[in-house]
């Protein structure tokens, strides 16, 4: 099986395309073909170089933590999710997600997410529930891993400036239905950073991994 | 207005955070990563508490008795008091900042009890317990740092600490993108760096917690405690990439171990240890697990299908995405591993490390759980250490003013360099495996000194050669700095296994198997150039 890697050395220098084998199992993830391909002595490419060690973040290993969400044949996934046995074809190309600044390989700077989040004050302050019947869906919103795949595939996304995302929306709703009082500030910047631009194209749900319903969260936003 | 560094931004770096912004102390919350990949989003079961819609029969004595019989009576009883005294209130706090706990259908929180436990008293949020907490503390963190009172550092790594004559003034961080040392002066400094995972490998938890900051400090002259009881949970899955954790929920809900000989199934916890032996202390089927002469398994699935999908989701997923194992149909194979450390850092009870203005909290410091954690008991002491050092460190007068440092800095960040300028074909991360392989060998579920001295033998050779191994540019440059003092950490855990010569809750000995009264004190290990020594904490100076 041939691994395709877009691989970048760091923040500044130009992005590459670098192959290997792989003879492992393919009962087996991507985050764990990756472990298999960076435990040799030498990491050895397809054309029979010597080559550096693929750089990746991990830290759960088992869709907790969102560490390592990158692009994978075309899909932004989990590699610690995805096994190589479900992927079709005989070459699989990774590649780091695009919409965040590369740091080294397949490992980006994410910070813009909590970055847009506090300078929009989204955070729940005095606690005053609205009302109880929200439980589940209050639950499942908390789960958001900020691994920020539902931005890599959001076709409204582009660089962070003005329009925030899923990942944005989801935490407004959290605020909106924690504290009555902080409803009204938090819908209007919902509005200008989410509401206003969202396509509703709706392919954050379908790649999250937490399974967050945005489109409920929206909902229960526009309502307000 | 006072600053303190926090290192380490899990749950109880984040709770620690909170509480002194909230005091009105400025905070710097330093990680490598967010606190979105710390470990404590991985715990699932639940947090303990009694609080006042407490189970018939249940009390807070109750819950401090359980914790220091499960910790095998190591555990200090005055630290064990505060810690369970306060749980209620945590709980309370936890809900107030928003976390989600699963609650019946007239609102009334949802308990259930993990091994050790008298009483169901164990909170927990569906399936996701810590992630719910470190989601809501994120908010609250959130509110500080747009106040200025909290300013997140990240991709930033803990390197050493500035220490003159027993006192803390701040610590050398490493940015990760500068690839230079910075130093950060401070009033305090708290270490929330968790457990030393990577001493075995891959364990349940997260490869974050390296144990690095621990024994680099213990290098640095901070004493470590009870190093020797390491936890191993009885049910583990074995997959390609990790050890994955069978939440003891599952036992919880009824779950029986067993074996099978002769096409029979024989449920071993239940026949030796009466109806309710699967829900034994960890240590204890741990150490059944092991003895067991072939495959356990646990099984759930005489429990109704939809319950199951209800009650443990995420065992149900995770058994079926890495193993394709339906839990309803069939049981799961389990062994024990690796999994919580319940030694770490010596604290007081104000959780100050033996260093002053050097402080420690959750799962770094070694304190409440003895030698035995109970499930449930490390979220509660993560927030309660957090808070508790944040109080300690806001009610201090200001200290004086930082000796000069500079020739220090200047000295750490040369070496730094040198270390950068020097070339390897062998890579370090090597000497990380071995000496997983060697701990697992050596110190173990159950150990004897012919064993332990083989590992201790192992670890000083690792060492030596670490002195020789040159720069490995093919890994991060954290990961070649922290091998020396990760190898000193094992060095000292396997000593201090060496030296407590009995067998008491997670420390097992063959040659030692009884409890002994001579050996009732924490174990406390020092470094001085090269030399550890070991002691019996028996006046209690650290935890009473
Ligand atoms: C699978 C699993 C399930 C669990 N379930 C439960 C449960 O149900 N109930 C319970 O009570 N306990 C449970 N635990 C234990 C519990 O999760 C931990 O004890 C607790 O989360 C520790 O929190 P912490 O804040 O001390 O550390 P962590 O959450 O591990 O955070 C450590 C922080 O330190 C940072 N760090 C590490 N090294 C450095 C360095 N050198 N420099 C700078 N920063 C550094 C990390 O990046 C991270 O931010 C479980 C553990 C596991 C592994």
């Amino acid at each position: 099986m041939k691994i395709k890697i877009l691989r970048q050395m760091s923040p500044h220098s130009e992005p590459y395309w670098e192959s290997f084998d792989y003879d492992g199992l393919d009962d087996i993830s991507v985050a764990g073909m990756l472990d298999h391909l960076n435990y040799n002595d030498d990491i050895i490419n397809d054309a029979g170089e010597k080559t550096t060690r693929i750089g990746w973040e991990c830290s759960c290993l088992q869709g907790m933590c969102g560490g390592c969400a990158m692009v994978i044949n075309e899909m932004p996934a989990l590699a610690c999710e995805t096994f190589l046995s479900n992927l079709k074809g005989d070459t699989i190309i990774l590649r780091p997600l695009r919409k965040f600044p590369v740091i080294h390989d397949l490992i980006v700077d994410r910070s813009s997410i909590h970055e847009n989040l506090k300078q929009e004050n989204v955070f729940i302050g005095e606690y005053q529930p609205v009302g109880s019947e929200d439980h589940q869906h209050q639950y499942d919103a908390a789960k958001c891993l900020k691994c920020g795949l539902c931005l890599e595939v959001c076709p409204n996304y582009t660089n962070g400036k003005t329009f925030y995302g899923a990942v944005f929306a989801n935490d407004c709703y959290l605020v909106s239905a924690r504290n009555r009082e902080r409803a009204k500030d938090i819908l209007k910047v919902y509005g200008e950073h989410f509401g206003s631009g969202c396509s509703k194209s709706l392919s954050c749900m379908d790649v999250c991994p937490m399974k967050i319903p945005t489109l409920a969260s929206m909902a229960k936003l526009n309502r307000k | 207005m006072k600053e303190v560094l926090v290192i380490g931004s899990g749950i109880s770096g984040l709770a620690c955070a909170v509480r002194c912004a909230g005091l009105g102390v400025r905070v710097l919350l330093v990680s490598p990563f967010p606190s979105e990949r710390s470990q404590s989003v991985m715990a699932a079961g639940g947090i303990n508490a009694v609080t006042d819609e407490h189970e018939e029969g249940d009390s807070v004595d109750c819950h401090i008795e359980d914790t220091l019989k499960g910790g095998a009576w190591l555990g200090g009883r005055n630290a064990v008091t505060g810690l369970c005294s306060h749980a209620g209130e945590i709980i309370r706090y936890l809900e107030g900042i928003g976390t989600v706990f699963s609650v019946d259908e007239k609102g009334r929180p949802l308990t259930r009890a993990f091994g050790g436990q008298s009483h169901k008293r164990t909170h927990y949020c569906g399936s996701a317990t810590g992630k719910q907490i470190v989601s809501a503390f994120v908010m609250e963190a959130r509110r500080y740092e747009a106040a200025g009172m909290i300013t997140r550092l990240l991709h930033t790594s803990f390197h050493s600490a500035l220490i003159r004559d027993g006192v803390c003034y701040g610590a050398l961080l490493f940015d990760d993108r500068k690839r230079v040392l910075e130093p950060v002066f401070a009033e305090a400094v708290v270490m929330a760096t968790g457990g030393q995972n990577t001493l075995y490998g891959k364990t349940t938890g997260s490869n974050q917690c390296d144990g690095y900051a621990a024994g680099k400090l213990f290098m640095q002259g901070a004493l470590l405690k009870n190093l020797e009881f390491i936890q191993f949970h009885p049910t583990t899955l074995e997959t390609a990439q990790k050890r994955m954790l069978i939440s003891e929920a599952v036992r919880g809900e009824g779950g029986r171990l067993f074996t099978v000989e002769n096409g029979k199934r024989g449920y071993f916890m239940e026949d030796k240890y009466g109806p309710n032996g699967n829900l034994m202390t960890r240590d204890v089927v741990s150490r059944e697990i092991y003895a067991a002469k072939s495959q356990v398994y646990l099984d759930i699935s005489f429990l109704d299908k939809s319950l199951i999908e209800k009650r443990l989701p995420e065992v149900s997923d995770l058994c079926r995405k890495y193993r394709n194992i339906d839990i309803s149909k069939e049981p799961i194979p389990v062994a024990p591993s690796v999994h919580f450390f319940m030694g770490g850092l010596a604290v007081h009870l104000n959780h100050e490390t033996s260093i002053r203005n050097l402080y420690a909290v959750g799962e770094c410091a070694s304190m409440y759980h003895g030698a035995n954690r109970l499930g449930g008991n490390s979220l509660l002491a993560a927030v309660y250490s957090g808070f508790t050092a944040a109080d300690d460190i806001s009610g201090r007068a200001k200290s004086g003013i930082s000796p000069d440092f500079s020739r220090t800095i200047e000295n750490e960040n040369e070496a730094l360099a040198r270390m950068f300028r020097s070339k390897s074909s062998f890579p370090g991360i090597y000497i990380r495996d071995m000496l997983a392989e060697t701990m697992h060998k050596y110190l173990g579920i159950v150990r004897n000194e012919d064993d332990l001295k083989k590992g201790i033998g192992e670890i000083d050779y690792y060492l030596s050669v670490a002195e020789k191994i040159r720069y490995d540019s093919s890994v991060s440059a954290y990961a070649n700095y922290s091998l020396k003092a990760i190898l000193t950490l094992a060095r000292a855990a396997i000593t201090c296994a060496e030296a407590r010569k009995e067998s008491r809750g997670a420390h097992y000995r063959s040659d030692y198997p009884q409890c002994l009264d001579a050996f009732s004190g924490s174990t406390l290990i020092s470094f001085d150039s090269g030399s550890y020594h070991v002691w019996q904490d028996r006046e209690k100076s650290y935890e009473n």
